[in-house]
């Protein structure tokens, strides 16, 4: 039984309650939580797009975003993809079925995916910087005649490290879709590209002809991925990227997220790269 | 108009000490505060300003936003907003603008923070008028002045024989009717008052215009500025409109066996090294001179352009440049800006 004295539905930095009632490796110190939302919760993230994030609290620890990995048509339950690599993600690794997380969502903006229709799309993603670019290829999948060629480039520093491996056969299968993976550093029984994301796109070269991009990884490869979409004649108006930043709020009031006058949790964290390139600061 | 003797003054403000939380400036080991009062023998009268401004009184420097209890399974989460009226006593008019700056981005940019503005709206403002400017103050340079009532809720002017007494909202009516105070009327109208309310008003500085900054978002002065910037972030505590926070939570003892703690928010600054990190260790503010950058670009660029204010985040109280131990002066910033675009 849970308690939550909370009248939480107004008050932003609130968490509502929710029941992992699902974990699983997914790479290497990467783990996927599946999370039950209860009471308020279910009304309040019961619809959300891709591209969203929200903030997990490990309850004692603290509090971070993650970039919402499932979608609302496929799952009941809210997926995360959590890499332990500091102090709050850390607790959450430690954390099993049936103990309870805070989650504070949906925050932020969204990919267009009804913009994108009709479109060929190109999905580029890096480590864990795939699991926010999940919800965009089930969205997809799901809606497959809506789109046009799909081509998906998928990397990471090691195969240990790729995220939603067992996925891989479902998003190979589907009609006019194509699933490039590499790594940088192979192991013995690796049998696709090595080298890093930017070597394969060029290979692959897509055509920029009625399509859009989608990129998320670690901050240097969204810069060199849309250096070679540039190169590759892609417009800025037609590469989408979500960038990441450190925050505590994600309702634009902590500050910290922002790059120039924007702020990564309102105003993004979805930008094109029209929009990046009118920003003061960088993100690299 | 009226106004009111300062003995008359002095009875009506240890009635609001017994009846509500009366917060003025407070002398607390050497150090001038805004801090609860007991009665009006602890209130200091003549200072320039306070060490810190009035924006501890809506956003603490640690705050509680709840509390967290694991008992066995279960996790019970508890709000913790804030409670209680308050009343400041002695405000200047640059403080009051920096609450205004605030409650633009906490209170009118949706969702509104429920704590910053709920203290807000149990808070009245008693201004007391600067009868002369501190050697670092600027405000009549960013729209403010030493007497400007504009923001107050009841502002006081001191003159020779006592006070005189502006009321500027219902709020400060509603205070004045519940907690009656000894007044006499006096002969003179506003602006016959004010002009005679002697403080000098002169611009000190020149503000650059809004778009220069970004023109020197480049230019190699900001690594030199900041060379000797040690990255302490007193000037963001002491700044009456910097806003940036960080959240955690902390664990709290307790009798009952459980395991509790609180989550809570506490100042942070953005010249802080990590305040820009990401998990992984990427940095795009790695170096100093692009954090201070962003401290000034802030302040006269990009909140002016979040903000439905319009206006610098900066009041012109001077505090970072008394505060700051290395001598960066953010006027001198201002007027770098203001040479290079000419």
């Amino acid at each position: 039984m849970i308690l939550s004295e909370c009248k939480n539905g107004h008050n932003p930095l609130v968490p509502y309650l929710g029941k992992l009632v699902k974990v699983r490796d997914l790479a290497s110190e990467i783990k996927l939580f599946s999370v039950e939302m209860l009471d308020g919760g279910r009304e309040a993230l019961g619809s959300y797009f891709p591209g969203q994030f929200a903030f997990l609290s490990a309850f004692g620890v603290g509090e971070a975003p993650f970039g919402i990995a499932s979608t609302p048509r496929r799952s009941s339950t809210l997926d995360f993809a959590v890499n332990r690599l500091g102090s709050v993600t850390n607790e959450l690794h430690l954390l099993g079925e049936g103990d309870f997380v805070g989650v504070r969502g949906p925050l932020g903006n969204w990919f267009p995916m009804d913009e994108f229709k009709g479109k060929n799309l190109i999905v580029l993603g890096g480590g864990i910087g795939g699991a926010p670019l999940r919800p965009v290829i089930q969205t997809v999948l799901d809606n497959r005649q809506n789109y046009g060629h799909f081509t998906i480039l998928w990397a990471a520093r090691h195969p240990s490290l790729l995220v939603f491996t067992d996925e891989y056969d479902e998003w190979r299968s589907a009609p006019d879709t194509r699933l490039h993976l590499t790594v940088d550093q192979p192991d013995a029984v690796w049998d696709h590209n090595v080298g890093l994301i930017t070597e394969l796109l060029e290979k692959v070269s897509p055509s920029p002809e009625d399509a859009v991009s989608i990129t998320c990884g670690p901050p240097v490869m969204i810069y060199y991925v849309n250096k070679v979409l540039d190169k590759l004649g892609f417009k800025p108006e037609q590469n989408y990227v979500t960038l990441e930043a450190r925050m505590h709020c994600g309702v634009g009031k902590c500050g910290r997220c922002n790059l120039g006058e924007k702020l990564v949790c309102v105003d993004g964290p979805v930008f094109s790269m029209a929009d990046v390139g009118k920003l003061s600061e960088s993100f690299l | 108009m009226k106004m009111t003797a300062p003995e008359g003054l002095a009875v009506w403000l240890d009635r609001l000490a017994q009846e509500v939380n009366l917060i003025a400036p407070r002398e607390i080991d050497g150090v001038l505060l805004y801090r609860p009062v007991r009665n009006s023998g602890e209130i200091v009268w003549e200072f320039t300003r306070p060490l810190l401004s009035i924006k501890e009184a809506f956003f603490p420097a640690t705050e509680r936003l709840l509390t967290i209890e694991k008992i066995g399974q279960q996790i019970k989460l508890t709000e913790t907003l804030p409670k209680g009226e308050q009343v400041i006593f002695g405000v200047r008019p640059c403080d009051a603008r920096g609450i205004k700056m605030l409650e633009a981005l906490f209170t009118d940019t949706e969702p509104s923070d429920p704590y910053f503005t709920q203290r807000r709206e149990n808070t009245t403002l008693i201004g007391l008028a600067c009868r002369t400017m501190g050697a670092t103050c600027f405000c009549t340079s960013l729209g403010g002045a030493p007497d400007d009532p504009g923001d107050m809720d009841v502002m006081l002017y001191e003159v020779e024989n006592g006070f005189v007494i502006q009321v500027m909202t219902e709020k400060g009516q509603a205070l004045l009717s519940r907690f009656s105070l000894e007044t006499d009327d006096i002969s003179e109208n506003e602006s016959e008052f004010r002009a005679s309310y002697l403080c000098e008003q002169a611009e000190r500085i020149v503000i650059p215009e809004m778009n220069a900054w970004a023109v020197k978002f480049d230019d190699p002065y900001w690594e030199q500025v900041s060379e000797r910037c040690l990255s302490c972030r007193i000037c963001a505590y002491v700044c009456p409109t910097c806003r940036c926070f960080d959240v955690r939570d902390e664990d709290l003892l307790s009798g009952n066996g459980h395991n509790q703690s609180e989550r809570i928010r506490c100042w942070d600054s953005c010249a802080r090294e990590a305040y820009r990190r990401i998990a992984g260790g990427h940095n795009p503010r790695q170096a100093k001179g692009q954090r201070l950058r962003n401290r000034f670009l802030c302040k006269f660029d990009y909140y002016p352009r979040q903000s439905a204010l319009g206006t610098a985040a900066c009041t012109g109280c001077g505090r970072c440049i008394d505060a700051c131990p290395v001598n960066i002066d953010i006027t001198e910033v201002m007027q770098h800006i203001v040479e290079v675009s000419q």
